[in-house]
């Protein structure tokens, strides 16, 4: 169990990414030439897509809460 | 309040009964449409949002005449009368779902209840607005109360439902081709006026006989005087006063009594405003539910096209924010809207015109002494996903057997208070799920929007992105995992080892005794337990406190096993099976576990499924002490 995680659930915030800068680089591609409206919703649809893949409830919330409180201020 | 049941399968889809022929409805019954009266503007303040009725109405309702109250009749000037001395058990107030719902839970068991109603006629003043989606725990509800075969006659089942978003469909379902994940003898859903439910159930009232409808008795006073409430009542002829042990509160979301007692409810009020057009075309659209949740005819906001009774089509079209009422609801402007929506040909013939806001509320406690809070005076919540209505009579469905228990010495006045934290549960998780749709169908800001957007559009290709998109998630029964007389009670006593307490139980098709709905009628209020085999219930010792004449009961046939001789019941206990051709086998439908009995409430929810050994501390959570002694095999 890490460090910012649910102690009930299985959040992992330990890297667990295959290829991270491949990950990044494939995010950037998608958001090429689109607007910042057109990015927020191309990122919405992706972290419903990927929520759906995790499934968990109390993994999800604990990202929700996770992103929520890296934000700069 | 307009009910959209429309979701009613998006989400968990049930099966509704298919291929089930309406039997013909006597015509004394049905009411004639006669010509649209429009909604006078004066009528309807933007500020109180729940919808005053219009002056107009759409239907010929019944009317039902006012009769001289025995406190009148026989009192002399200055003196109360014999009658106005008595302590009645019950007074109803209200007669609308939830009152009229509780009045014939009554009649049905033979509690002398008095309904007093300011009107003298079903439905608001003859709004036809209001309920149009039943669900199923209703319907099984209905059923016990025995008008569900009329209701079923004159409503109407859908199965095919679209969900728009512009010029496209973002998903579509047909229930009747889905798997049913029900085992209840009743559809998922049935859409019926709100009036034909109130009017079969005085219907029905008045044949039982049992209960005394007051009609134009307006309550204007309260009071709580040792424990004993005091009701002051006008009528066309005067004021009597009427004293009742318990009285039930069921005067809508204004109540007045409510205020009368001095007890808050903090109301939510948005600015989400809806027109409502019931319409009967020449042409008659597909039996379909509709529902855009952008519709291009409509300024991009949502609108639900649905069928109820009589061919009437409710068309709900989502309005600007605080839009003003007078003028959505001109019919010049809603001639417009139905030619935008249908092409400029559409021959139509305006049966009610209503717009509508709503709030959001829940009483701290559902109980003050004798008062007992039922439906929208309780609770209030926007109408996505039929829950209002449908609450309203789980909440009589849960009380009227508990003031049964007390009346009968059979339980504890305890038992009432379980009311409050049952039926709170209720409202509160209803208020959560309709307040969830309303901020789908009204996005708050920019962001709430594309995040809107982007769930529709992974709707439009994949099947889980449709399960995020929220018309309304339709009533269900209510799962009470915190009633401070079930849930707590056992685990003081059973160290909380009595699994699925407080849950609800489907009315499942049984061989030879109909259904469990009729079961449990024929045991007059007892509690039913249910073993999976004979081994179980010969571990059950019906001479102690577990008999005490409150229970039936009954052993799946046949067991798990199907061993021989496993279908002779032991002394006291008789066989049930499910029906042939049921979805499922009964352990499987009801969730027997091996080696433990469930015990089925008069509500049919589960009293919990425990050790045969434990029964008798489970019944003692519920019955007297007096009853718990009381010799065994009543129902044997």
């Amino acid at each position: 169990m890490t460090q910012g995680s649910s102690p009930r659930s299985a959040t992992t915030v330990e890297p667990n990414l295959e290829d991270p800068d491949g990950f990044y680089e494939s995010l950037l591609s998608a958001h090429e030439g689109l607007s910042i409206e057109q990015s927020f919703e191309l990122n919405v649809r992706l972290l419903m897509l990927l929520a759906n893949q995790v499934g968990d409830h109390a993994v999800i919330s604990d990202c929700i809460r996770l992103a929520r409180e890296a934000a700069r201020d | 309040m307009s009910n959209h049941g429309q979701a009613a399968a998006d989400a968990t889809p049930r099966d509704p009964v298919p291929g089930n022929p309406a039997p013909d409805e006597p015509s004394s019954v049905d009411p004639k449409l006669v010509a649209p009266k429009h909604v006078d503007p004066k009528h309807v303040d933007p500020k109180h949002v729940d919808p005053k009725p219009p002056t107009g109405t759409g239907y010929e309702l019944p009317v039902y005449d006012f009769r001289l109250p025995p406190e009148l009749a026989d009192s002399k000037a200055g003196e109360p009368s014999a009658a106005g001395r008595k302590v009645y058990p019950l007074i109803i107030v209200g007669g609308g779902l939830a009152g009229l719902a509780a009045a014939c839970d009554c009649a049905v068991r033979g509690i002398p209840a008095i309904l007093l109603d300011e009107d003298n006629t079903i439905g608001v003043r003859g709004a036809s607005s209001r309920g149009i989606c039943y669900a199923q725990r209703t319907l099984e509800i209905l059923n016990r109360l025995g008008i569900y075969e009329r209701v079923r006659g004159k409503g109407v089942q859908w199965y095919v439902g679209r969900t728009l978003a512009g010029d496209d469909e973002v998903y579509s379902f047909d229930l009747a081709r889905q798997p049913t994940h029900s085992h209840s003898c009743q559809p998922a859903f049935i859409n019926i006026q709100q009036f034909y439910i109130e009017w079969y159930l005085v219907d029905r009232i008045v044949e039982l006989g049992t209960v005394d409808l007051r009609w134009q008795n307006r309550v204007t006073g309260i009071r709580i005087v040792d424990g004993v409430a005091e009701l002051t009542v006008q009528t066309p002829a005067g004021e009597y006063t009427l004293q009742g042990r318990y009285v039930i509160d069921a005067t809508g979301i204004r109540s007045p009594l409510r205020d009368m007692l001095g007890l808050q409810t903090r109301a939510e009020v948005g600015v989400d405003r809806w027109c409502i057009s019931d319409v009967r075309f020449r042409h008659k659209p597909k039996v379909e539910r509709w529902t855009w949740i952008e519709a291009p005819f409509n300024q991009n906001r949502a609108v639900w096209q649905h069928l109820m009774a009589d061919d009437v089509w409710r068309l709900d079209y989502q309005m600007a924010p605080d839009s003003d009422p007078d003028a959505v609801s001109r019919p010049e402007v809603v001639a417009e809207r139905l030619r935008e929506q249908f092409g400029e040909g559409v021959d139509y013939e305006l049966v009610w015109v209503g717009p509508y806001g709503y709030r959001s509320h829940v009483m701290k406690r559902f109980r003050e002494g004798p008062v007992f809070f039922v439906g929208d005076c309780a609770h209030g919540m926007s109408p996505f996903g039929a829950r209002g209505g449908n609450s309203g009579i789980q909440d009589a469905d849960n009380l009227i057997w508990k003031l049964h228990w007390v009346m009968r010495g059979w339980a504890r006045e305890s038992l009432l208070d379980s009311y409050d934290s049952e039926r709170r549960e209720g409202a509160e998780h209803n208020v959560q799920v309709t307040n969830r749709t309303a901020r789908f169908l009204s996005p708050r800001s920019a962001a709430e929007r594309m995040i809107r957007n982007a769930a529709l559009d992974l709707a439009r290709k994949h099947p889980f992105g449709r399960t995020l998109v929220n018309t309304g998630r339709m009533s269900v029964a209510s799962t009470y995992t915190r009633s401070d007389f079930a849930e707590a009670a056992l685990q003081r006593r059973l160290d909380g080892d009595a699994p699925g307490a407080g849950r609800p139980l489907q009315n499942v098709a049984l061989q030879g005794h109909g259904d469990l709905v009729t079961l449990m009628r024929s045991l007059d209020g007892r509690l039913l337990a249910i073993a999976p085999d004979r081994e179980t219930a010969l571990r059950v010792d019906l001479s102690g406190a577990a008999g005490a004449g409150r229970l039936g009961c009954c052993m799946m046939a046949g067991g798990a096993t199907g061993a021989a001789g496993a279908d002779v019941p032991p002394a006291g206990w008789q066989t049930i099976a499910a029906r042939e051709g049921a979805p499922a086998r009964l352990d499987r439908a009801l969730e027997l576990m091996p080696g433990r009995v469930l015990v089925v409430r008069p509500d049919l929810h589960s009293a919990g499924c425990v050790e045969p050994e434990v029964l008798g501390a489970l019944l003692a959570c519920y019955l007297t002490a007096d009853a718990a002694a009381a010799a065994a095999g009543e129902f044997a």
